[in-house]
């Protein structure tokens, strides 16, 4: 990996992720900190990337690098972990029970995930459909839901959930920006972590005997 | 550029911009005049517009509260000095202070702005010497914008018509 990308083009990233994670428009801007959940979810998922050999820890810290080269490495571990803590915190909904079950729902496909999947490219697939759908949850449609006007997704989400009080899947209302803003920081946090140093299957070369 | 360079510069940069972000989780401004005003508090770089200060300052002492309130905003826009903000509550203070009831919402908001400017004065005391005020102290200020907007028995006493604003 070229010393740029690893210590400056990862670490921004990554840290950019972390910043918008957190960001909710509504009447004000607030920096929303992630719950304690998230950083349960966030360890996982950083433990996700390494078994699926997305991340080798190995390659940004070693004893044979420099201690510039495996400070940068660490910050480029840490980011990637403040990274994932607060991309669950985008996505889960803020309350309710969107909220228990989004947790409990990532808690298992991350499990799935860990146990499932080996290689970088269907840990990143993986990756991407578990956020990608989350996305689509909270910012299309728990917010039709919970948007207080009158919208044809609205009118259709309430035919198919008749029966269900709504007052439990509601969240607070957001400014549409907040939905742009959150597509941004996965797209930033899936580039990321595409970026990460890998660790390449291993291959056993074999001499076949005559 | 060499290696070693641009590992340090990412190092120093990656530090700056985590400090960055931690700051605004825990500040969480508004504004972009809140993000410069704070980040320049920080490093005590941070100056009043003292030409909008006196302005202000004119119409509090005239009873124009809602005009000084535009003046001393202006004067503070990034809401980092205590001085400016002890002068916006007490704004709140006189312009929500009646003689038979208290404006609920300017003494809410008069609350807001003295823990503020407590929040920002050195070790949390605040003294304005402006021999014009009755209330020099931001911890009175504040005692006062609390009872103002609590509900007793001492509300219901017909003597408390004759009370001074202070």
């Amino acid at each position: 990996m070229k010393p740029a990308t690893e210590a400056l083009v990862l670490p921004l990233l990554l840290l950019t992720v972390a910043l918008l994670g957190g960001v909710r428009v509504a009447d004000r801007i607030v920096f929303a900190p992630p719950p304690l959940f998230a950083l349960v979810l966030g360890i996982m998922l950083l433990s996700v990337l390494v078994r699926g050999r997305v991340l080798a820890p190995d390659r940004l810290m070693n004893a044979s690098r420099s201690p510039a080269e495996n400070l940068n490495g660490l910050v480029v571990m840490v980011g990637a972990f403040f990274a994932s803590t607060q991309v669950f915190n985008l996505v889960i909904p803020d309350s309710g029970l969107p909220f228990l079950l989004s947790n409990v729902f990532l808690f298992i496909l991350l499990l799935n995930t860990m146990a499932g999947s080996h290689d970088r490219v269907s840990v990143l697939r993986s990756l991407a459909v578990i956020t990608g759908a989350a996305f689509v949850l909270k910012f299309v449609v728990l917010a039709a839901l919970s948007d207080p006007g009158e919208t044809t997704l609205k009118r259709v989400l309430y035919a198919m959930l008749e029966g269900v009080t709504l007052g439990t899947l509601t969240q607070p209302v957001l400014h549409p920006a907040t939905g742009y803003i959150a597509f941004g920081t996965l797209a930033l946090f899936l580039i990321a972590v595409w970026m990460l140093p890998s660790r390449p299957q291993s291959v056993a070369l074999i001499r076949l005997e005559e | 550029m060499n290696d070693r360079v641009i590992r340090v510069f990412g190092l120093v940069v990656s530090i700056c911009y985590a400090t960055f972000i931690l700051w605004l989780y825990v500040r969480q401004p508004q504004t972009v005049a809140e993000v410069t005003g704070g980040l320049t508090a920080s490093v005590g770089a941070y100056r009043i517009n003292q030409q909008a200060f006196d302005d202000g300052l004119a119409l509090f002492r005239r009873d124009e509260f809602e005009a000084a309130r535009s003046a001393f905003d202006r004067a503070d826009p990034a809401g980092q000095d205590a001085r400016t903000q002890f002068y916006i509550a007490y704004s709140y203070y006189r312009s929500g202070w009646g003689r038979l009831y208290q404006d609920d919402e300017h003494f809410k908001k008069g609350l807001d702005r003295i823990d503020k400017a407590i929040d920002l004065a050195p070790g949390g005391r605040l003294v304005v010497e402006d021999p014009e005020l009755d209330i020099h102290n931001g911890d009175e200020l504040r005692a006062e914008l609390v009872q103002g907007l609590r509900t007793d028995a001492s509300d219901f006493n017909p003597m408390r018509v004759f009370r001074k604003r202070k």
